[in-house]
Order: structure tokens, then C-alpha cells, then sequence
């Protein structure tokens, strides 16, 4: 046998073309916004309802309901009780989830092909003809009370919770957790579920997404049999303008005795989904903390064995969501590691990328898109976003040639623009007691121990 | 549904490394996956740890491979990559572009056959470090975060290859040295320890060739050892065993924990589906009475442990709300529990039907199909038990699940761990 020559690595084989799948888009006369997708590999289909019921466009004090209806939902019909309609789902094999966000309320259904008839007039049932029994919405208040209780000594959750209150300006919802609190959850009646179902559960700007192994005539038939006569328009809408609680770089420190790590958060409020930079700017955070071989990712965890991982990321959201670096650390290199932090961001927005590392992020993107257009699930998700954001129908088409297409000027405009090293807040959750002193020697800014 | 049909090809090649491939050409990706016969329970005394520190020590470069080039190329290519350590295996995995398999294989060929000569003592140091960070962020510094570690000191007897939690200790991690990296490495990291497959997209005229030339150099290592300590265990526990602890957590959850036949016996089917009867999905008994009517918690969790030594776990636990009392949570789980005896036919159907559409869901992804079929056949030497799962679970008749719960599921085979919360003084 010839002995190969490992010193160098393989080059890449011939480039398949790949496009993502072709899509079906009809606006149905209701305004669902109705997209069916083929993919005939597996006998699976996946069904995702997007309806505009989301926390964005709720006042404070009713902050959570958003969720604590979507909990509700499956806890019956007016035809059948939330142990029959769970009896009847799963007794297809059907997978029903519900997940509401700051701008919508997403049902989502995942079944065998030769059930979706049956699994389709359920969906429906569940939401044209909800009950919310009250036993069923105690039940959802009190598990949603629980939920706040566990983020209140979770220490991640903590944090992300630190970072919605002190970026965001107070009264702000993205200034508060998507769960509500106590005080909001606590007061919300059956009635007022109801009633906010009634109005918000409608299907105007909302869409009806169905990716698998399906008949697209059988689809159009079924969405006309069950969605057809359902009308109106949700009736809160989110319309509301974010502002940064402080552009002065602070200090927080949620004080946790006891905990053996730090869990830091460091950012300031970033941009929306619908910004002209997201492109750039995403490549911009895959190469800052968005891939193992990152930035931060590289000095904190590699070089100084400090995490176990560390990310950034830009929070995307109608609005603009959160910027934030986070990991967690030893409370004793807790502020060797927010000043290592802070020195990636600042030579960043310095020095500007690196051609090296824009292609290698760029090529990371490409290629990674193409490794997410394999299930139902991983396709319905993508048109979602379309729906959601009002996205060109042929987004995804020309996603990976957009991606490509992306300049190192142009990531280092961005990451200039929109990362801001001198306004960030800094977010630890960890014992006060042993890392203050360390921390405030760094002289980032006003330091608050909470 | 019908019969699964995911097609697979075996081969071996002279070196003892099993092969095992599965095409299916409609993405241009491809899966590349090895298990390595290693796990936790082949830890010494002392070691604990070993195997998963071991893991994070394969990604720091091989002969040919520097440091943090693994992740570079993989990433630079659009592909994904991890791995994972567990009781009875580690394994490693990329999903790329098709056009990189290549890549793939020459990564991991690498550090199969050339890892020793890269090792040094920074690398050990700096990745010791991770790990310690790792079990203070996953364990230490979670509530409930050592509930595994506790659930199997409960079941498994003090000599026993899974009494040790699979993140090890500090003090053992610390006593790690270079030289017993090499000996791990020498004893267990050999083709014939190993399964490799590749799934997805490749050009079936080429791919074995391309196996041959990056793996078949590779020497062959010894015969593996047997299992350290006493893997000797009655199938029941025999009494009821429990631990309270009081602890810095939000709410109460008991979590049980019943001795089950292993993964590799004809019986593990029926303590699977047992357990989805219990708890999976929201028709499920568990789910049904103890948070819909009872309403004593807020959440239920089953899962079947697939282990291979000796006696596996059936896992319940139940999360109470603010003002439950670990009595009452415990109480409820017993008696819904025992009330399997009176399991019914409808119950057994839904289960089965939720398992078709999850198992459907998985094979979706070629990653998915890959870490199946490698885990068949390093278990069981048969990765077309893939396209039979469904035919094991539908054989499963409710009379066994009724004789299951009545020799399983009680109070003389029952480990109880109870998480209360601290309450402010």
C-alpha cells in the first residue's frame, strides 16, 4: 500500500448546485399568507400556523398574556376537553406546539402524510373553536408562575432578564421578560384569554405554511375547507419605538452568593431584522463570536480556558432586539474576562475585519444555509421568517448568492456602525462579594450592585 | 407507514473498523459519524472523567492537523461538528457539503491514527480548564444540576462502571497526566474499537476507496479490556432507596429512578414503551393526572436510559409548583406509576404513533441517520435494526407492560431523589 501524503488537507470536490426548494405562495382572500412546499423525501409533513398575537404589542401590565394563551390553547375545544384533544392528536401521531414571540404566536404541527387530513381539521378546531376552560387556564397561569419562579434562580435566565431591563428603556416591551411577571400573570381572567384570542387569533398579515411530502391541490382545498370562512385582522398591533435606556457604559452586577461562576452579558441594544446591514452584519458577528473559531470564542476558551464557550449575537426582531456577548466564567477571571471581551469589540470596531476571516465567515454562512434545507421543520422555519418580516418571496433563493456577495468593507462598516464598545452595559449575575473589587478596578463605568 | 427503507451498505476493513454506508443523494450534504467503544464505564478508579476529557483533547489537532484547524476547516467549508461522551460511547461527527467528505475523512483518520505525536502538556492544561468550566456551568452552578450524579450513585452500587457521573471529579481531573492520555488513547481509540458511517450524499463507486486510503494505515490496536470494577447487579434494587436534599432550587422535584433490563436484552422494548405510556406527550398518564388533574406538578419527564452494563433506568421526575410539597409530588408519581398495571390497548397505539412520527422526524437528517446506524451496529452489530425499531416496539403487547409494571415499576425496585427547596429563614 502507497503511504499518502497527510500533510496537506483535501480540496474541496466538484460544487453541486443546490437551490432551496421551490415555493407556492398564494394570499388567500383572509390574508393568510398560504406557501406550500414539496419535499417528497419522507412520508412527514409540517404545518406551521403564524398568527400576529404576539408580547410586542401588549401594554406592561398585562405583559405575558401573549404566552399564557398560547399555553392555554391546547386545554380544550367547545367539542372536546384538553385530555381528548391531546387523546385525539397523538392517537394520529401528531405533534402539536405552540410557541409565542414578541411578534406572533406560531402553531405548529408535525405529522405523518397520510394523517394530515385529520391532523388539519384539528389545528383548526384548536384555533376557531378554542374554550379555555378554567380549570385549563389556571392550570397554564400557575405553570407560567412556576416558569418565572425557576428564571428568578436560574442564573442564565437571570441575565438575559438584567439585559432586557437595563438596555431597554422602561415601559418598553423589550424591556421586559417575554413570560411576564408575578404581578401581570397573576390578574389575567379567563375572560380576558378569551377575549384575547377573540381579537388577536385572526389570520390578517398572518400565514399558513405547509412543507412536506403533500398534494398542493389537497392543501389549497384543505386551507379553504378549515381557514376559508375565518376573518378579521388581529387588533393590537406592535407599534412601538425602541429606545436605549442609557448610551453611558455601566456596570451591573446582580448579586447571586454562592454562585461558583459569573454569567456576564455584555452589549447594548443592536438593530432590526429589517435593517439594509443584516447580512454584513451577521458575517460580522460569526467572525466576533458566532463560530468556534471566532474571535472571542478563540481567546476566551482556547487561548485562556476561561468558559466553556462564549457567543455574540445580535438579537433580530421587527424591532431592534439585543446586541450581546455572553458566556460564563470563574468568578475569578470574571474581569480578565470582561476586559478581554471589550478588547475584542474595541479592535474590531478599529480595526475593522480581516479579509481572512470575512471570507472563512462568509463561506461558514453559504455553506451552513445549504446544511439547513433538509427536514420539514428546518424549511416551514424559513418561510416563517418571511411571513413574519415581510421578507421578498424569493429571499431564500437568493440567500447564499447575497451572502457571498458580501464585501470585508462592508462588515467592517457595519460592526462600525452598529457595535459600540463605549455604550455597552455590562451584565453579571454572580457573587457580588468576591468579584466587585476586581471589577470595579477595570474603571469601565458606574458600578451598581443590584 | 410502511416498512422503513433506509439503505445501508457494511464493509470492514483489514484494521477491525467497521464501516457502514447510506446513501441518499437528495441535499448535496453528507454526515460522517464514529462511535469509539468508550465510555464512562471504562473508567478506572481515580480516572473519573477520563473519557469525556479525552473528547475535548481530540479536537486540539493531531499529527498533521494544528490546533483549532479541525473547527477552521469544517467551519470554512459550511459544515457542523461536535461530539459527545456518554456511559457506554464517545462519538464524533461533521455534517458537510458533500464536495468535502474528503475533508472529513482526513480529519478524522488523523486523529484515529496520528493524535499521540500532537499532545503536549499546554494542550492538556488549557482543555482541563474547559472541562472544569464546563461542569461549573452545566452541574455546579445549576439547580438540580447534580441530579445525575446522584440519581446513579443511588442506583448503582459504589464498584459499579455507572455510579460515577460521566463529567468525573475535579480531583481526578486534576491528577490527569500526559502519559495517561496516551494510554487511554492506545487502549480504546483503535479501528477495531470503532464504527464509522458515512450517510448522505457520495459517490458510492468512489466512497470506499476514499476510506481505504485515510483509514486503512491505521494499525489495529490490542483486544479491549473488560470493564473495570464489579458489573455484577440483581435486576431490581430491592428496597426502596432514597435521598432528600435540601438545596438552593425553585421548586420541588422528585425524581425516581427503577432498575431496568439493558439495551441489549429482548425486554428494554417494553420498559421503552412503559415509559412512553408514563410520559410522553400530553395524553400521557403522567402528564393526564399529575399536572391536567391533580395538578401537583407543573412538569413530567420519562426517559428509557439505552445502556448496555448489566441493568439499565427507567427515569421519572416530577416539578412541583411553589406551594407543592415533596410529599404530595411523590405520592402522586408513585400511584400513577403502579397504576401501569392497568395499562389498555388505546394508550399502547398513541405511543406507538407518536414514536413513528419522531423516528420519521430524526431520519429526516442525514446527521441523525448516521449517529443511528453507527450506534446499531457498535451495539447490537446489526445497523439495519434501524429500519426494525418500529416492528421491536409495535411487538410490544400490553399484557407485558402490565406483568413490566408489576415487577418493575415498585416499591422494591425504586430509587427516590427528592430536591426541596431551601426555604428563607
Amino acid at each position: 500500500m502507497s503511504l499518502l501524503d497527510r500533510t496537506q488537507p483535501p480540496g474541496s470536490g466538484e460544487f453541486r448546485q443546490f437551490d432551496f426548494p421551490e415555493v407556492q405562495t398564494e394570499a388567500l382572500p383572509n390574508g393568510l399568507d398560504l406557501k406550500i412546499c414539496v419535499l417528497p423525501r419522507l412520508p412527514i409533513v409540517s404545518v406551521n400556523l403564524f398568527l400576529r398575537a404576539g408580547e410586542g404589542s401588549l401594554v406592561e401590565g398585562r405583559a405575558g398574556t401573549a404566552v399564557l394563551t398560547g399555553d392555554a390553547l391546547e386545554g380544550g375545544t367547545l367539542k372536546r376537553s384538553g385530555s381528548s384533544l391531546a387523546e385525539a392528536l397523538e392517537g394520529i401521531g401528531a405533534r402539536l406546539g405552540v410557541s409565542t414571540g414578541w411578534e406572533g404566536t406560531n402553531i405548529a404541527v408535525s405529522v405523518l402524510a397520510d394523517r394530515l387530513p385529520e391532523a388539519f381539521s384539528l389545528l383548526a378546531e384548536v384555533v376557531l373553536e378554542p374554550d379555555f376552560p378554567s380549570v385549563e387556564v389556571d392550570r397554564a397561569r400557575e405553570q407560567q408562575l412556576a416558569d418565572i419562579r425557576q428564571r428568578s434562580m436560574d442564573p442564565s435566565a437571570l441575565a438575559s432578564d438584567e439585559v432586557s431591563r437595563r438596555f431597554y428603556a422602561k415601559g418598553l416591551p423589550y424591556a421586559r421578560p417575554q413570560v411576564g411577571t408575578e404581578a401581570s400573570i397573576s390578574s389575567v381572567s379567563r375572560d380576558q384569554i378569551r377575549g384575547y384570542a377573540e381579537a388577536c387569533y385572526r389570520p390578517g398579515s398572518g400565514g399558513l405554511i405547509v412543507v412536506g411530502d403533500v398534494d398542493p391541490e389537497q392543501i389549497r382545498s384543505l386551507s379553504g375547507e378549515y381557514f376559508g370562512s375565518w376573518i378579521g385582522s388581529p387588533s393590537a398591533v406592535d407599534d412601538f419605538r425602541v429606545n436605549a435606556q442609557t448610551r453611558e457604559r455601566r456596570v451591573w452586577i446582580l448579586d447571586r452568593p454562592g454562585s461558583v461562576q459569573s454569567e456576564l452579558r455584555v452589549g447594548h441594544v443592536g438593530v432590526a431584522r429589517t435593517t439594509p446591514n443584516y447580512l454584513p452584519l451577521s458575517i460580522g458577528n460569526l467572525l466576533l463570536g458566532g463560530t468556534f473559531t471566532s474571535r472571542l470564542n478563540l481567546n476566551l476558551r482556547e487561548r485562556n480556558g476561561f468558559t466553556y464557550g462564549v457567543r455574540s449575537r445580535f438579537g433580530f426582531r421587527s424591532q431592534p432586539g439585543p446586541f450581546q456577548v455572553s458566556t460564563a466564567v470563574g468568578n475569578e477571571v470574571t474581569a480578565p474576562a470582561i476586559r478581554e471581551i471589550l478588547s475584542e469589540l474595541e479592535s474590531l470596531v478599529v480595526d475593522g475585519a480581516k479579509r481572512e476571516e470575512v471570507d472563512a465567515a462568509r463561506d461558514y454562512a453559504a455553506g451552513v444555509f445549504g446544511l439547513h434545507l433538509e427536514t420539514a421543520g428546518q424549511i416551514a422555519s424559513r418561510l416563517n421568517q418571511i411571513v413574519v418580516y415581510g421578507l421578498p418571496d424569493d429571499y431564500y433563493h437568493l440567500h447564499r448568492d447575497n451572502i457571498r456577495a458580501v464585501s470585508t468593507e462592508q462588515v467592517t462598516s457595519a460592526v462600525k456602525e452598529h457595535i459600540r464598545p463605549e455604550e455597552v452595559q455590562v451584565i453579571i449575575v454572580g457573587d457580588a462579594e468576591r468579584i466587585v473589587g476586581s471589577v470595579d478596578a477595570l474603571g469601565l463605568g458606574p458600578l451598581e450592585v443590584v | 407507514m410502511n416498512q422503513l427503507a433506509i439503505p445501508l451498505e457494511r464493509h470492514r476493513l483489514d484494521n477491525g473498523l467497521k464501516v457502514v454506508l447510506s446513501q441518499d443523494n437528495t441535499v448535496p450534504i453528507v454526515a460522517v459519524n464514529i462511535w469509539y467503544g468508550v465510555g464512562s464505564r471504562n473508567e478506572l478508579p481515580g480516572h473519573t472523567g477520563f473519557a469525556h476529557l479525552f473528547e475535548h483533547m481530540m479536537f486540539q489537532g493531531s499529527k498533521h492537523v494544528p490546533k483549532n484547524k479541525h473547527f477552521e476547516l469544517i467551519e470554512r467549508a459550511g459544515g457542523t461538528l461536535n461530539a459527545t461522551t456518554w456511559f457506554d460511547r464517545t462519538n464524533y461527527f461533521e455534517t458537510v457539503p458533500s464536495r468535502d467528505l474528503e475533508l472529513a475523512l482526513w480529519l478524522e483518520s488523523d486523529r484515529m491514527g496520528w493524535m499521540l505525536p500532537a499532545m503536549d502538556q499546554e494542550k492538556l492544561d488549557n482543555q482541563r480548564d474547559v472541562v472544569k468550566n464546563e461542569k461549573s456551568q452545566r452541574y455546579d452552578n445549576q439547580p438540580y444540576g447534580d441530579w445525575d450524579q446522584r440519581l446513579q450513585a443511588l442506583m448503582y452500587p459504589k464498584d459499579h462502571p455507572y455510579h460515577h457521573p460521566v463529567i468525573g471529579s475535579v480531583e481526578d481531573l486534576d491528577a490527569a497526566t500526559l502519559e495517561d492520555v496516551a494510554e487511554f488513547f492506545g487502549t480504546y481509540y483503535v479501528p477495531n474499537n470503532a464504527v464509522l458511517t458515512i450517510a448522505g450524499d457520495f459517490d458510492e463507486s468512489q466512497v470506499m476507496d476514499l476510506v481505504q486510503r485515510y483509514f486503512g494505515e491505521i494499525e489495529a490496536g490490542a483486544p479491549i479490556p473488560p470493564l473495570p470494577g464489579d458489573s455484577c447487579l440483581e435486576p431490581i434494587i430491592g428496597s426502596t432507596v432514597r435521598e432528600h436534599v435540601l438545596a438552593e432550587v425553585p421548586l420541588a422535584r422528585v425524581i425516581m429512578g427503577f432498575r431496568i433490563p439493558p439495551y441489549s436484552s429482548e425486554d428494554f422494548a417494553v420498559a421503552e414503551v412503559s415509559r412512553a405510556l408514563l410520559g410522553m406527550g400530553r395524553a400521557s398518564r403522567l402528564y393526564r393526572a399529575l399536572v391536567r388533574e391533580r395538578r401537583v406538578a407543573k412538569g413530567v419527564v420519562t426517559y428509557a436510559f439505552p445502556l448496555l452494563t448489566d441493568a439499565s433506568m427507567l427515569l421519572a421526575w416530577a416539578t412541583g409548583y411553589p406551594d407543592s410539597t415533596p410529599e404530595e409530588i411523590e405520592t402522586a408519581l408513585t400511584e400513577e406509576i403502579e397504576a401501569l398495571v392497568e395499562a389498555k390497548q388505546s394508550e399502547v397505539d398513541r405511543a406507538i404513533a407518536l414514536t413513528e412520527t419522531d423516528l420519521v422526524r430524526a431520519l429526516e437528517q442525514v446527521g441523525e441517520r448516521a449517529n443511528l446506524l453507527s450506534m446499531f451496529d457498535l451495539y447490537f452489530d446489526d445497523p439495519d435494526r434501524l429500519n426494525h425499531e418500529l416492528d421491536r416496539l409495535r411487538a410490544v403487547t400490553v399484557d407485558q407492560i402490565r406483568d413490566f409494571a408489576a415487577s418493575q415499576l415498585g416499591s422494591d425496585n425504586r430509587a427516590v431523589l427528592v430536591y426541596e427547596p431551601k426555604r428563607e429563614s
